[in-house]
């Protein structure tokens, strides 16, 4: 292991989101803003306080079409293989069995465990009173069926992911709600720097769009309940912002040891620069108005890339459009920025494809690694009514297109963990130490 | 780039076979086993009977805050109390009591929590069901009626990082974190990961966790189904392995860098000197017979440490009682230490399979082993496997080789880690 730490190229996307399944349809989608949300077509949602969410549309996984392994996934699953599989393709290398021991795999997964009809099958089985007979489980469906256990597994993701793709070192599955794409992304970011592996699958998927999913948000009031304009639902930092949208996808990258990249003559997005984490301990569902806890995973991101705020051109918000997490956002970024924050643009893309709560992080990765790549900066759509205590200059109405030397991740979790990565142009890379620092 | 030295100053764990390291360590070492008969429901007709249960486990012995609750399960219940034990243990709300006002916040800051838990459960999406019942099958009825049936922190319950979100208020920890839900190895990756964490600076302490309580019905009987439950007792490497068994509880550790416990004048226990992890990717259930993933994960932490297998004083195998994982395990080992083995030992059989936590137990227990200068015994051994040849196990304790072990933990989706701790 050498001392100098190795820097971390990114070279290959896949997405999966409510506004498009692959790449290029989502992007189009963000710069235009173009909202995934609608009514729920998944299941009969007419009887919930909130009928809408950002469903992934006309998914049938393209490119993966293994059926074999298709049993052993769930939705989230599928989302995760498909655009695993449209990273490592764009990317132009995957593991061999030469090089499979030098391949990690880092994924941030949902936190469901059966699906809403298997649960609803062993219900009428051995719960038509309302409580579990213990006994009937002996002879129930779900309750006997691997193939349940198997996709309702936490890890299942992380082995799907690992055999399909021939990934033999190391692997590892988070969850810090809606931190843990983030929290991926920023775990395998230090794989690479320790020397541990050299190139990595990261990424994440979730989908809780179903009645148990929903019906937890809507039983804590965190999801908008407009019901009648669902495009318009997700505001981030707009006044009248009441809740966010449920989404549902998967975001997938390929990292790789920069010199590793440079050496195969990849095309190489972002470099993948800097990672903080903190932990709010403020109250389970919310970070303080005054964006301590988010302020420090900002500033460690910053630090850990050798990088300061006047540096950095574009953040893609955590944003989800709930009243305390956009107000508690917009302190952390002045107090991390100050006067700076005049100048950096903020948008949130949950305002077009919703909450995709695990996968949020890792397809928002994506979304800074394309930013800085094409030199345009999606938008925050339907803002309208300026918030005083969001205090942003962010990108509305037409998308920004100038050069993107630094973009920043956020992204937040209920249990108040926060996840800040920070991604540096490739053209500002090579002068650099290894430390980040001008060498 | 200078590596800081990772060590160990608070140690906390809870399970079957006691509510502290020494007194489980105890149990190992009379040969006494904690499992018995589940109690928590009914298993008169069930073709599986046996678990480490927490015998009469009462939540406010655990948790002493009944406010939360209504907001966690028992899996945090265990995870809280193991926490707590271990940064109670370091005497670190001590020394912060008594610093400056100025340098408490910054204290926090420097100060994380990095915790494996068993995420997804069975038991918890029951709640569901009065509702169900009262919709009678329409999702309608069930939507509109969802907040008359369920309570309304349901799905706050629910959250896979509830030790770490509750944690970290309790103790105002507001430094680098993480929560893994990686099966199995979730505990010892919390390990691993706060150790990598202290060494590249990015805090100076971090109390690392890992907790589970897997003893509910429908867990148990798909472990049954798929053949991982053992029909009468937990024997690792024995001719008559013939699967595992569930249990329940926590494990934890504080870490610190070595100068923040010289800098507070806190007791050393221990240091970790290195790990690795590695998956095999043959998909969740499935291992290679060879014990590739296993050999491998070995040596990645050997030279995580820089050091050789002779160095290794006593190992801690995962010894799960399934016929593939002990025999595998036995594999590996041969390769790795050939016909210099160490003691080899094993706790399961004791107390049961903790599934998240059993990894980082194992290392709690280990260090309380090494201090005490016993290998405890694997007291359910009668006659080593054929196929387990050459693996030093024995049922009754003898003396490490040095104060060096090595602890294994094995998950599903064929993940493999070694810990390497060394006892002060």
């Amino acid at each position: 292991m050498t001392n100098e730490r190795r820097r971390v190229a990114i070279t290959g996307v896949g997405m999966v989101t409510p506004v498009g399944n692959d790449v290029a349809t989502t992007w189009e989608s963000l710069l235009a803003g173009r909202s995934g949300g609608g009514p729920i077509t998944l299941f009969d949602a007419s009887g919930f306080s909130t009928r809408i969410a950002a469903e992934v549309k006309g998914f049938r996984p393209i490119l993966f079409d293994d059926r074999k392994l298709l049993k052993f996934t769930n939705r989230s699953h599928r989302f995760a293989l498909e655009a695993a599989e449209q990273a490592l393709r764009d990317a132009g290398i995957r593991p061999t069995a030469a090089d499979a021991t030098r391949w990690g795999c880092a994924v941030g997964a949902g936190m469901m465990t059966a699906d809403f009809d298997d649960l609803a099958l062993t219900h009428a089985h051995g719960a038509a009173g309302g409580e579990i007979d213990t006994d009937a489980l002996l002879t129930d469906g779900p309750a006997n069926d691997p193939l349940v256990f198997c996709r309702g597994q936490a890890a299942e993701g992380l082995a799907l992911l690992t055999r399909r793709f021939g990934i033999h070192g190391y692997g590892t599955s988070v969850h810090t709600a809606c931190a843990s794409g983030g929290q991926a992304l920023g775990t395998a970011m230090k794989l690479i720097r320790r020397g541990r592996v050299d190139r990595v699958l990261a990424g994440g998927f979730d989908s809780m769009i179903s009645p148990i999913g929903i019906g937890g948000f809507c039983l804590l009031s965190a999801v908008s309940a407009d019901n009648e304009t669902p495009q318009r639902a997700s505001r981030p930092f707009d006044a009248t912002r009441n809740g966010f949208l449920l989404g549902e996808g998967a975001g997938f990258l390929v990292l790789e040891a920069w010199d590793m990249a440079r050496a195969r003559g990849a095309r190489i997005y972002a470099e993948l620069a800097g990672d903080g984490n903190s932990l709010s301990s403020y109250r389970i569902t919310d970070s303080p108005p005054n964006g301590d806890g988010p302020i420090q995973s900002m500033r460690q991101a910053l630090a850990d890339a050798g990088a300061i705020p006047a540096q950095v051109d574009y953040i893609n918000a955590h944003g989800t459009s709930t009243g305390m997490n956009d107000r508690s956002e917009s302190a952390a970024i002045r107090a991390v920025f100050g006067d700076d924050a005049d100048r950096v643009s903020v948008s949130s893309t949950k305002s077009t494809m919703g909450h995709l709560i695990a996968a949020a992080g890792a397809v928002e990765g994506v979304v800074c690694a394309l930013t800085i790549a094409r030199g345009e900066m999606p938008i925050n759509a339907n803002y309208r009514e300026r918030d005083p205590d969001c205090d942003l200059n962010l990108v509305v109405d037409e998308p920004r297109r100038q050069k993107v030397r630094m973009a920043m991740s956020n992204s937040f979790g209920f249990g108040g963990s926060n996840s800040c990565i920070v991604m540096r142009h490739p053209d500002d890379v090579d002068g650099l130490g290894a430390g980040g620092t001008p060498s | 780039m200078t590596r800081q030295k990772v060590v160990i100053t608070g140690t906390g764990a809870v399970c079957a076979a006691g509510m502290h390291p020494q007194d489980i360590l105890g149990v190992i070492l009379a040969g006494s086993t904690a499992i018995a008969p589940i109690r928590q429901w009914d298993t008169a007709a069930w073709p599986t009977h046996l678990a480490g249960e927490i015998p009469d486990l009462n939540p406010r012995a655990l948790v002493a805050d009944r406010k939360l609750h209504k907001l966690i399960r028992r899996t945090d219940l265990v995870g809280l109390y193991a926490a707590s034990q271990a940064i109670d243990h370091s005497g670190f709300t001590a020394w912060r009591d008594a610093l400056a006002p100025e340098e408490v916040a910054p204290c926090n800051d420097r100060t994380g929590a990095i915790v494996g838990s068993g995420a997804g459960n069975f038991q918890n999406q029951y709640d569901f069901f009065p509702l169900m019942t009262a919709a009678h099958g329409d999702l309608h009825a069930f939507g509109r009626d969802l907040s008359d049936n369920v309570n309304p922190m349901w799905l706050l319950r629910t959250l896979p990082n509830n030790v770490l979100g509750h944690i970290g208020i309790q103790y105002n920890l507001k430094g680098t974190n993480a929560c893994i839900t990686n099966h199995s190895v979730g505990g010892t990756l919390a390990v691993i990961e706060a150790m990598e964490a202290l060494r590249a600076g990015e805090a100076d302490r971090i109390v690392a966790v890992g907790h589970e309580t897997p003893i509910e019905p429908q867990m148990v009987l798909y472990y049954h189904r798929v053949g991982l439950i053992a029909s009468e007792a937990l024997r690792p490497f024995d001719a008559a392995h013939d699967g595992s068994l569930f249990g329940e509880g926590a494990g934890a550790l504080m870490l610190e860098t070595a100068a923040s416990a010289a800098q507070r004048g806190a007791p050393v226990i221990g240091e970790v000197l290195g790990g690795g992890s590695v998956s095999e990717g043959l998909g969740l259930l499935a291992i290679r017979e060879d014990g590739d993933g296993l050999a491998r994960a070995i040596l990645m932490a050997l030279d995580d440490a820089g050091l050789h297998p002779a160095d290794v004083g006593m190992i801690v195998a995962h010894g799960n009682g399934t016929r593939q994982s002990d025999v595998s395990e036995a594999a590996a080992l041969r390769t790795v230490f050939g016909d210099a083995m160490p003691p080899v030992t094993g706790f399961k059989w004791a107390f049961g399979h903790l599934i998240a936590a059993a990894g980082i137990l194992d290392t709690v227990l280990a260090l309380e082993a090494l201090k005490a200068d016993v290998v405890p015994g694997i007291a359910t051994l009668r006659t080593l496997d054929d196929a387990c040849a050459g693996l030093q196990v024995s049922a009754q304790p003898r003396a490490p080789r040095s104060k060096l072990a090595l602890i294994l933990c094995r998950g599903f989706a064929g993940t493999n880690a070694a810990l390497l701790v060394r006892a002060a």
